[in-house]
C-alpha cells in the first residue's frame, strides 16, 4: 500500500531524437501552481523527464548576464536540442567541462516552445549530463526501440495515446515502426 | 422512507422489546432531528432509537447494527455489533477516553475507543463483549472502533479459546496485526521511552519494531523467533512498523528464513542524490549515522572521532518506474573502481574534498544501465549486488525483427 503523501519521482523517457522532434502537444496534471507538465509523445506517453544517450556534437555558451550553454546530441535518428542555464549550475558546469565530440548521457525535462509564426521547438533542459562509452549508447538504443515498440503496439489503448493519435494521426505506428527499425540497423553487430 | 415509516419502525422494535412507547413523542423527535436540525433520516432514526432505548431500559435495538459481524469484515463508517475478547488495554492518551486496547474474534483485531462521556461500564482483559452499536472510523490510517454513548456492551460469560491468525509480514495492513517472526536487528534506541527498537523478520519480509517503556514489557532476544499477537501495525510516511506494547509475545522453537524478498530491477542510473560517495559515520556503536560535515550526529552530536565510508544514493529508472537504490561500500567500490584507502587518500589532498570523490563517482555510474538485486524496505531498494548490462547481439535481432517483421 502506497500512502498519498508518498513522492514518486517522474520516470525519465526513452524517445528518439525523430520523435522528440515532431512533439507538439503540452499538458499541465492539475490546476495547482506545482502541478507537474507533461508532454505527449507522438506514440502515446506522457513525459515529464526523458533519458537520451547520444553523441555531443557542438555545444555553445551563449548569454552575456545570464550565460547559458546550448548543445546538440545526436542519435541514430536526427537531433535533440538541448540547453542548460542558471537554474542547472551542476547541469551547465558539466556541459562546460565536456569537449565534443564525445558520447554522452542526458537526463532532462522536454521543454515546448511556440516561436510567433507557430513553430513549435522542441528541447531538452538538462538535469545532468555525463560522458559515456560506445556500448552505453548502443545499450540506449536498444532500450528506447523497445519502448518505442511497446508504445506503438499499445497505440490506441490507453488514454494517452489516443490522445496522441487525435493530435499526431493514425499513421504514427506506420512511421515510427520504419524510424526504429532504421535506428538498430545502425547499431553495429 | 419517511418520517411515519421510521416512526413505525421505531415503536415496533420498541414494542418486541416488551416497552410501550408514544408514536406522536417518537414523530415529534425524528421531525425536530430532521426539519429543525437538518439531520438525515438515518441519522435520526438511529439517535431516536438509542435514546429511547435508554429511556424505556432495552437494549440489543441499534438500527442496521444489530446484526453480529466477524471483526476481520467492518470497515470505516459503519455502524456495527461485534462479539470479542479484550487482548490488550493500553493507557489512555486523553482524560476524554476512558479506555483504549484491542478487542479480537476469531476472525480478527481491532483497535478501540471508550469515551469517557459514554458511561459504559469498564472492560476487563481477557473477557468476551458484546459491543453493540459502536461506530469504525479511521484513527491514523487504521481503522477504529469507537464505544460512545449510544452503544451497549454486554459481558459473555464464554470463554471461547482464541487463536489469532498470524499475518506474513509483507502483507500487514495500518491496525493490527499477529505475527511469527525472527529478530534480525537490536537497534540502539535514541529515546529515554523506548526500551527497545529494531527489525523483525519472517519469509515474506522484514518491518521495524519497536517497544515503549512499561512495567511488564519485556526485550526480545536477538536471533530468537517469537510469536507475537495483537501488535499495533503504525503507518508513517507510508511506512509500517510495530509497536508491541499492546502485544503478547512468546518466544517460539524453530528457525525462520528470513526473506529477504530479492528483487531484480534494471534501468539506467539517472540520478545520484547528494550523500553518495564518500560520507562519515558515527562512531558510537550501533548508531552508524551519516555525520553532517560538521561532524555533527543527530543523536550524539559532535563526534571528531568519526569513520569514513562509501555509498551510492541514486535512481534508477527502465523508463516506466523510478525506483531509489542504495549501495553499500564494496558495491559503490567495484562500479567506481575506487576504494575506500583512495577516496580518503584523495578527499583529504584534494581542494574540493569529499566533493571531489561525489563528482568521480557520479561521472562513473550516471547514465549507465546496470542490473541491481536486493531487497526492497522502507520504498528504497537496499542493493546486494550490482552487474553493469553488457550489449547483446542476440537483443539486436529479436528488436529487428519485431520491428520488421510486423506489416509496415
Amino acid at each position: 500500500m502506497r500512502s498519498q503523501t508518498t513522492f514518486e519521482r517522474e520516470p525519465a523517457r526513452r524517445v528518439f531524437a525523430a520523435e522528440f522532434r515532431e512533439t507538439r502537444y503540452q499538458f499541465k496534471d492539475g490546476d495547482d501552481e506545482k502541478s507537474p507538465t507533461y508532454v505527449i509523445f507522438p506514440t502515446g506517453i506522457r513525459s515529464n523527464r526523458v533519458f537520451i544517450v547520444g553523441t555531443l556534437t557542438e555545444k555553445q555558451r551563449q548569454g552575456d548576464q545570464n550565460v547559458f550553454y546550448r548543445g546538440r546530441v545526436v542519435d541514430p535518428t536526427g537531433t535533440f536540442f538541448i540547453m542548460a542555464g542558471s537554474y542547472q549550475p551542476e547541469a551547465m558546469q558539466q556541459l562546460a567541462r565536456i569537449e565534443p565530440p564525445a558520447f554522452v548521457a542526458v537526463v532532462g525535462k522536454p521543454n515546448l516552445f511556440t516561436t510567433q509564426d507557430g513553430n513549435c521547438l522542441v528541447s531538452v533542459r538538462t538535469e545532468s549530463i555525463t560522458v559515456v562509452d560506445r556500448e552505453t549508447r548502443d545499450l540506449w538504443v536498444l532500450d528506447t526501440a523497445r519502448s518505442t515498440l511497446d508504445r506503438l503496439d499499445a497505440f490506441g489503448t490507453t488514454d494517452d495515446s489516443r490522445k496522441a493519435m487525435e493530435e499526431y494521426g493514425t499513421q504514427v505506428p506506420h512511421i515510427y515502426r520504419k524510424i526504429v527499425y532504421d535506428a538498430l540497423t545502425q547499431v553495429q553487430m | 422512507m419517511n418520517i411515519s415509516e421510521v416512526t413505525e419502525r421505531i415503536s415496533r422494535k420498541l414494542e418486541a422489546k416488551g416497552a410501550q412507547p408514544d408514536r406522536q413523542k417518537i414523530e415529534s423527535r425524528l421531525r425536530r432531528l430532521v426539519e429543525e436540525f437538518g439531520v438525515n433520516l438515518a441519522e435520526a432514526e438511529r439517535s431516536v432509537t438509542a435514546d429511547l432505548a435508554r429511556e424505556y431500559k432495552v437494549s440489543g435495538l441499534g438500527n442496521t447494527s444489530t446484526e453480529l459481524r466477524p471483526i476481520s469484515e467492518i470497515t470505516p463508517g459503519e455502524w456495527v455489533t461485534i462479539e470479542g475478547k479484550v487482548v490488550a488495554l493500553t493507557p489512555p492518551l486523553s482524560p476524554s477516553i476512558a479506555q483504549s486496547g484491542i478487542i479480537a474474534d476469531s476472525s480478527g483485531a481491532i483497535r478501540f475507543v471508550t469515551w469517557t462521556r459514554s458511561n459504559v461500564p469498564p472492560m476487563e482483559f481477557g473477557h468476551w463483549y458484546r459491543i453493540e452499536s459502536a461506530v469504525v472510523d479511521v484513527y491514523r490510517g487504521a481503522p477504529n472502533l469507537k464505544i460512545h454513548s449510544g452503544t451497549t456492551i454486554s459481558r459473555l460469560e464464554e470463554d471461547a479459546p482464541l487463536l489469532p491468525s498470524i499475518t506474513p509480514i509483507a502483507d500487514l495492513k495500518p491496525g493490527v496485526g499477529s505475527v511469527r517472526a525472527k529478530v534480525i536487528q537490536d537497534w540502539e534506541v535514541t529515546n529515554d521511552r523506548m526500551l527497545q527498537t529494531g527489525l523483525l523478520g519472517d519469509e515474506s519480509g522484514i518491518i521495524k519494531f519497536v517497544i515503549w517503556k512499561d512495567e511488564d514489557k519485556e526485550n526480545l532476544e536477538p536471533d530468537t523467533v517469537y510469536n507475537i499477537y495483537y501488535a499495533t501495525v503504525d503507518e508513517y510516511n507510508g511506512r509500517l512498523s510495530l509497536v508491541l506494547n499492546t502485544a503478547m509475545y512468546i518466544a517460539d522453537e524453530g528457525d525462520i528464513e528470513v526473506g529477504r524478498n530479492e528483487t531484480e530491477s534494471r534501468g539506467a542510473l539517472v540520478h545520484v542524490a547528494q550523500g553518495s560517495g564518500l560520507i562519515k559515520r558515527c562512531p558510537v556503536e550501533g548508531c552508524n549515522r551519516t555525520l553532517s560535515r560538521q561532524n555533527y550526529c543527530p543523536v550524539h552530536e559532535i563526534q571528531p572521532n568519526f569513520r569514513y565510508d562509501l555509498r551510492i544514493k541514486a535512481v534508477l529508472d527502465d523508463g516506466n518506474r523510478a525506483r531509489n537504490v542504495l549501495m553499500q561500500r564494496e558495491i559503490v567500490e567495484k562500479l567506481a573502481s575506487i576504494t575506500l584507502e583512495e577516496a580518503i587518500q584523495i578527499a583529504e589532498t584534494n581542494p574540493l574534498g569529499m566533493d571531489e570523490i561525489f563528482y568521480r563517482i557520479g561521472n562513473a555510474v550516471l547514465g549507465r544501465y546496470y542490473t541491481c538485486n536486493g531487497s526492497e524496505f522502507g520504498g528504497r531498494l537496499l542493493v546486494n549486488s550490482c552487474t553493469p548490462i553488457r550489449f547483446d547481439p542476440g537483443e539486436l535481432a529479436a528488436l529487428l525483427n519485431r520491428a520488421g517483421g510486423e506489416p509496415a
